[in-house]
């Protein structure tokens, strides 16, 4: 008999608005207190101290419009937000400071989540959906120079890109990215050629969100369907698909593999968070707390991996944070 | 007398006197006793020696200290001290020891002069060889007969440390060579009088006065005079001071009388000891000396060894100078006391001692009954409560081995002076291996732990030296947080303290008989009788104060750190308001004087900013204990308490939380439904508290309806003449108003109506689509899972509903838009109980539906003339015979009780239900046998009530009926007296 699910380590809660995305700092030494940001409905960056359990810092910059991205930049200093108002805002948070240091309009109306990947010690790519309706733009920050704008070919058909994720093999090998439309595809993209190596047809309904193991070469993938759609790349650089599986209730809004890629947790429209295995993708845990659809779901980078944590941001205005797993 | 004036400045001449004086004194010849001359010549010449070595002058003085005039000198001493020792007189006692005193020049007058070392060495040489004659001579003299009075034994006292002093200084004996120096061939007789102050001499010399020391220490200490006893602390102050090597034997005795003296009864002795301990301390005495700290920690250890032997046999007095002896041993050691806590076996015989002595008394059985019952009535007292609390600090503890409060304070003392000076990791390592080694210890362990994080801290510890290092915030933090942890862990906090069937499971079914039997259980929860206690009442007490004894940790913690607890809040906030909410009293006042602690070291300004302030720690741990069933009880405390204490702007915070309350309410299986109608209630108390002045305005008002009433036909049977002159004013009043003729401002009539007779108003169904305040929106879901538990199997859930149900609409009633589809929802539920059910949930059915008919007014006139009225009159007309037959006991019976609120109700909710004609006979008909005498008085009050009622509905109707019964029985006082008032007030109903 397995263990009853746990319950969460601990609820934040004080937002006032669904909770759309997450993202844990809590790689600094020890005087450095472990942060979380969340970004919520009303337009609001929440700066929770994980030790207190209190938000710390408020950060208002787009225009009460939903945030539904927040990222950092190295150190949990440089914040990275993208919200409603179509913009992305990068933010200056040392010794205490709450400025826009920069923006990007993005003039895409959609709620394709950008992506970040770093190439250089102060330099960053970042992927995200641009104004054309089936484009991604790639910029370099913090210069902002656009470095490529990936088209689908004519008659592709593949709507709107829904997510990304910007990666690559090796530091210093060319970024690669993955996108995933409305169509229900997932596209692998060349940054440097510009040009989509490899298409697949993982869903019947729009890709929500996915993400990739570099390592072992294996994304997942879910949309607003029952089914949880894992596939790999292989040697010839093509996407194939490499198993389902197929839920209880159907609606996945986020996917988040952990960093050391033994476990996976999704955010799921039933109001529960689901924990898999990565390898065999075998359901470990169903952790049932929130009362409305899960938005989002994070993996915390703490260096011990025994503090870390899984966080789950909920249209219930609250966030659970989890202990879970952490021995293994 | 001659002497005084003069100076003696010739050698000679003071030899030459030197002897006469002492030959007036000398027996004759052979015998030993001076004992044939008179007392009045012997005080004589020990004055005139006095004098004369007074005024001997400077060098001239010296001349007798030469090892040449020994033999003189040796019989001048020997004299005076057989003159101390044996004389009957006091007076000759006294002046021959200072005689002597000044013999060997240790004189205290002023005047002097100062030896120099030299000298003092020669002289100390010289007086070596005395010592062993004055030093059993004064030792015998002191420990004689306490009736030859203080002065003489003071005297010998100061003799005694002075010459001890001088021959054994240290400084002296540090100088004397090795070998004895020659001296000049024609002084070899006297230089065999001369003693050698060598090392074997001095060791010799020391384990000799060592005994005499202790004989003198053990006599002296409790000697009844305080002078004596000052003089003892002046002994040990200037031996210590001269001869803390020579003498380091005697040092375990002469400390013993010291510390023991610290806590003299005489306040002169206490702080002069104090101020020697203090010296001594300062000085470093036994920091540096080694040999000293190893005499002391010997001395701790027997007496740790021997503590639990002595506090069991020993008075109360004994106890506390036991102690006080204990404490100053760990004070004197001071830094050193690691030394001894390093050594296993002493920090285990100490810890021991400790746990033994503080074992508590816990026979006490009171403690376990004494609970609160039930959780209504209470809320009157959240106010008053930050009056009562605020410095209780700490619960009377009841010990085995002792009752006094001093002796608590020693001990506390002892524990706080181990925490100031010694490791603290150590000490708090050790005593929470204690704490989980025994359930034994347990209590005890904790309180220790207790005093030595505040003794840590430095505070309320009275100590003779610093400390070198003061321990970090950090260290104290990280022992804290252990020790926390440790407390609250779930076995360690969650205890069994009561036997109550509310918090170990559902009740046993079958039980409404023996409660309807209950005479107490109208208002207030109804506890079951006790199942099978496998619990001892004596292991619940015992837990109650464990949980007491942590709470009060958890308190000092807070007070230690100060604002820093503010961290551990996260942790240690939700237990303590747990038990905040339990119902055991003890633990509940505990935890609110730690609540208050809290505050105050967390400098919020009231518990109430506390619990705001943290609300969301709180919120947090209630949600996540509400998802487990067998901490939902105590999640429901602590939003208990949370509410108790706090007020309306804590309702956002704990407004999400409330909602999952409900929802876990819906997702619970029914047993654990009387959980949650707790916090249900305590709940809709709070709203209805903080939100009361919205809605209780007019709730008040109802009231306010009742009352005259009430106290009317309480007060007498007969309705008196000004009620019924109002009455008829009001009559005539309203008569004018229904014809149209509305009265001026000014109407003089309109002055006297009586706030009684004020219409009801309505409730405003102005609300509009205005979306409904939070609170009410609450309010509303609360009476909507209240439809549900109406019918629950359980009595006792019933009975909370219906409390909970009345709650729900006095907060509910300025929102009719919402209330009255609520109300009609409610209807159907409500019937029931009100038809058929047990007549303890008739009972509370029938005041909520009071309160609804205050609320919802005309709403419910035609179902509850069509649904419950029938009901009602009918069972009132058949319980008629029964209370009309019945004796004195009757009025203790449940069915009594129903017809008198029945009664009492009925009047005041036919009118505001302003009922038809057709029912209003039917009430009248009903209430109208209940007037009859053969009717208990209180019946007859109600009965009297109603009619009252019935005549602002219907005053011609109820008047005629009355008439029609009234004439032969005795009710027809109340009738004749109104006759008069009639006349004379309003002809009009004459005429009818």
């Amino acid at each position: 008999m397995a263990l009853p699910p746990p319950d969460p380590q601990f609820v934040l809660r004080g937002t006032s608005a669904a909770v759309h995305t997450l993202h844990f700092s809590c790689g600094g030494q020890e005087p450095d207190v472990p942060v979380l940001f969340s970004g919520s409905e009303n337009g609001f960056v929440h700066v929770w101290n994980l030790k207190t359990h209190r938000v710390d810092t408020t950060l208002d910059g787009h225009g009460r419009k939903s945030v539904y991205c927040v990222e950092t930049l190295g150190g949990k200093n440089r914040l990275l937000s993208q919200g409603r108002d179509q913009r992305i805002c990068l933010w200056d948070l040392a010794e205490g400071r709450t400025s826009v240091t920069d923006s990007v309009f993005t003039e895409n109306v959609g709620f394709c989540r950008c992506s970040l990947l770093k190439v250089a010690q102060g330099r960053w790519l970042m992927a995200m959906a641009a104004k054309a309706l089936e484009e991604v733009q790639v910029l370099e920050l913090p210069s902002k120079t656009s470095v490529c704008t990936l088209k689908p070919e004519v008659g592709a058909k593949l709507g709107m890109p829904m997510c990304l994720k910007l990666w690559q093999l090796s530091c210093g090998s060319q970024p690669l990215l993955l996108a995933g439309y409305e169509d229900g595809s997932v596209v692998f993209w060349n940054l440097s050629m510009g040009k989509a190596l490899s298409r697949l047809v993982c869903h019947q309904e729009p890709v929500m969100s996915l993400d990739f193991d570099s390592e072992k070469a294996k994304g997942i993938s879910g949309s607003s369907e029952k089914v949880l759609s894992i596939w790999s790349l292989n040697e010839q650089q093509n996407l194939q698909v490499y198993k389902t599986h197929t839920l209880v209730n159907a609606g996945i809004s986020d996917i988040a593999i952990r960093p050391d890629q033994k476990i996976l947790a999704t955010a799921g429209w039933d109001h529960r968070i689901r924990i898999f295995g990565w390898k065999k993708l075998k359901p470990l845990a169903v952790l049932d707390y929130h009362s409305a659809t899960v938005h989002c779901v994070s993996f915390s980078d703490h260096k011990n991996p025994r503090e870390r944590l899984l966080a789950a941001g909920s249209k219930d205005h609250r966030i659970s944070i989890w202990s879970i797993y952490t021995q293994t | 007398s001659v002497l005084a004036a003069t100076c003696v400045k010739k050698q000679e001449l003071l030899q030459e006197l030197f002897s006469e004086l002492c030959a007036c004194l000398s027996p004759p010849s052979s015998s030993s006793k001076p004992a044939s001359l008179s007392e009045e010549l012997k005080l004589a010449v020990i004055q005139a020696l006095h004098t004369l070595m007074h005024s001997a002058y400077g060098d001239v003085i010296l001349s007798l200290y030469q090892p040449s005039t020994l033999p003189l000198l040796g019989f001048a001493v020997s004299l005076l001290l057989g003159l101390a020792e044996q004389e009957k007189a006091k007076e000759i006692k006294v002046s021959a020891l200072k005689c002597l005193q000044v013999l060997v020049l240790q004189c205290d007058c002023q005047g002097h002069r100062h030896l120099d070392e030299d000298e003092a060495q020669q002289c100390g040489d010289l007086f070596a060889s005395f010592l062993p004659g004055i030093s059993i001579t004064l030792s015998r003299v002191i420990t004689g007969d306490i009736k030859q009075g203080h002065k003489t034994t003071v005297a010998a006292i100061r003799l005694f440390y002075l010459i001890v002093g001088l021959v054994m200084a240290d400084a002296q004996l540090a100088r004397i060579p090795k070998t004895k120096e020659k001296l000049p061939v024609e002084q070899s007789r006297i230089s065999e009088l001369m003693v050698h102050r060598g090392p074997d001499w001095s060791k010799s010399t020391a384990e000799k006065l060592s005994l005499l020391l202790r004989k003198m220490v053990e006599v002296t200490s409790v000697h009844p005079h305080w002078k004596v006893r000052l003089e003892l602390v002046e002994l040990v102050h200037h031996l210590l001071r001269n001869c803390s090597q020579s003498l380091v034997d005697s040092f375990s005795h002469l400390l013993k009388a010291l510390v023991g003296l610290v806590n003299d009864e005489n306040s002169e002795v206490r702080s002069r000891c104090n101020e020697v301990l203090q010296g001594i301390a300062e000085q470093g005495i036994v920091a540096q000396n080694r040999a000293l700290a190893d005499v002391l920690s010997e001395n701790l250890h027997s007496l740790a060894t021997a503590l639990p032997r002595l506090m069991s046999s020993q008075d109360d007095t004994g106890k506390g100078s036991t102690l006080s002896l204990l404490l100053g041993y760990l004070k004197l050691l001071g830094p050193k006391i690691n030394i001894v806590l390093n050594s296993v076996s002493h920090l285990h015989r100490l810890s021991k001692a400790l746990m033994q002595v503080l074992e508590l008394d816990v026979t006490d059985v009171k403690i376990v009954e004494d609970r609160r019952w039930g959780c209504e009535g209470a809320c009157g007292a959240a106010g008053s409560l930050q009056h009562g609390v605020q410095k209780g600090r700490g619960q009377k503890k009841y010990f085995r081995f002792f009752t006094e409060e001093k002796v608590f304070q020693l001990l506390q003392q002892v524990c706080r002076v181990l925490g100031y000076y010694g490791n603290l990791y150590l000490l708090v390592d050790h005593f929470l291996g204690l704490y989980g080694e025994s359930g034994a210890y347990r209590k005890q362990a904790a309180m220790v732990l207790n005093e030595l994080i505040v003794g840590a801290a430095g505070v309320g510890v009275d100590v003779l030296q610093e400390r070198e290092v003061s321990p970090n915030m950090d260290d104290l933090k990280g022992s804290i947080v252990t020790i926390l942890d440790e407390y609250t862990d779930q076995a360690n906090w969650y205890l069994v303290t009561s036997i109550d069937a509310e918090e170990i499971g559902p009740p046993p079914a079958g039980q409404p008989s023996g409660l309807a039997a209950r005479p107490g259980g109208v208002r207030g929860s109804v506890l079951l009788p006790p199942p099978e206690p496998h619990v001892t009442a004596r292991a619940m007490n015992s837990n109650i104060w464990q949980i007491c004894i942590q709470l009060e940790g958890v308190g000092c913690f807070a007070a230690v750190l100060g604002k820093e607890f503010r961290l551990l809040l996260l942790s240690a906030l939700y237990p303590v308001l747990e038990k905040a909410g339990d119902n055991t009293l003890l633990i509940r006042e505990t935890a609110l004087g730690t609540l208050v602690d809290m505050c105050e070291a967390c400098s919020y300004d009231s518990l109430q900013g506390l619990i705001n302030e943290n609300s969301d720690y709180l919120v947090n741990g209630i949600s996540l204990s509400l998802r487990q069933p067998a901490h939902q009880p105590r999640a429901s405390q602590v939003l208990d308490t949370m509410l108790r204490h706090s007020d309306a702007s804590l309702l956002p915070l704990v407004e999400d939380v409330i909602q999952d309350v409900l929802s876990a309410l819906d997702q619970s299986h029914h047993d654990q439904a009387s959980t949650f109608l707790r916090v249900l209630h305590s709940v809709m108390t709070a709203l209805v508290r903080w939100f009361g002045s919205s809605c209780g305005r007019e709730h008040r008002h109802g009231q306010a309806a009742e009352r005259p009433s009430g106290t009317l036909s309480q007060g007498r049977p007969v309705v008196t003449r000004q009620e019924v002159e109002r009455f008829f004013l009001d009559y005539v009043r309203q008569k004018r108003m229904a014809e149209g003729d509305l009265p001026d401002a000014g109407d003089e009539v309109a002055d006297e109506v009586p706030p009684l007779a004020q219409p009801e108003p309505n409730s405003p169904d102005t609300e509009g689509e205005t979306p409904l305040p939070s609170h009410a929106q609450l309010a509303k879901g609360v009476m909507e899972r209240c439809i549900h538990l109406l019918s629950d199997g359980d009595l006792r859930v019933r009975l909370r509903v219906l409390d909970v149900l009345e709650l729900c609409v006095t907060a509910l009633q300025p929102h009719g838009n919402h209330l009255l589809p609520m109300a009609h929802r409610v209807w159907p539920a409500l019937v029931t109980r009100l038809i058929s059910d047990d007549p303890l949930a008739v009972l509370r059915a029938f005041k909520v539906l009071c309160t609804l008919a205050q609320k919802c007014g005309d709403f419910l006139r035609q179902r509850f003339s069509k649904d419950v009225l029938p009901k009602l009159t009918s069972s009132l007309l058949s319980q008629a015979p029964a209370s009309a037959r019945a004796g004195p006991v009757y009025s203790h019976t449940l069915a009594f009780k129903l017809q008198l609120a029945v009664l009492q109700g009925l009047g005041s909710l036919c009118e505001e239900l302003d009922m038809g004609e057709s029912d209003l006979n039917k009430v009248a008909d009903a209430c109208l046998i209940y007037l009859s005498a053969k009717q208990p008085v209180k019946l007859q009050e109600a009965a009297q009530s109603v009619f009252l009622h019935l005549m602002h509905v219907d005053p011609d109707s109820t008047w005629l009926l009355l008439n029609e019964v009234c004439c032969p029985h005795r009710y027809e006082p109340p009738h004749v007296s109104l006759r008069p008032v009639r006349l004379g007030g309003m002809g009009r109903q004459r005429n009818e």
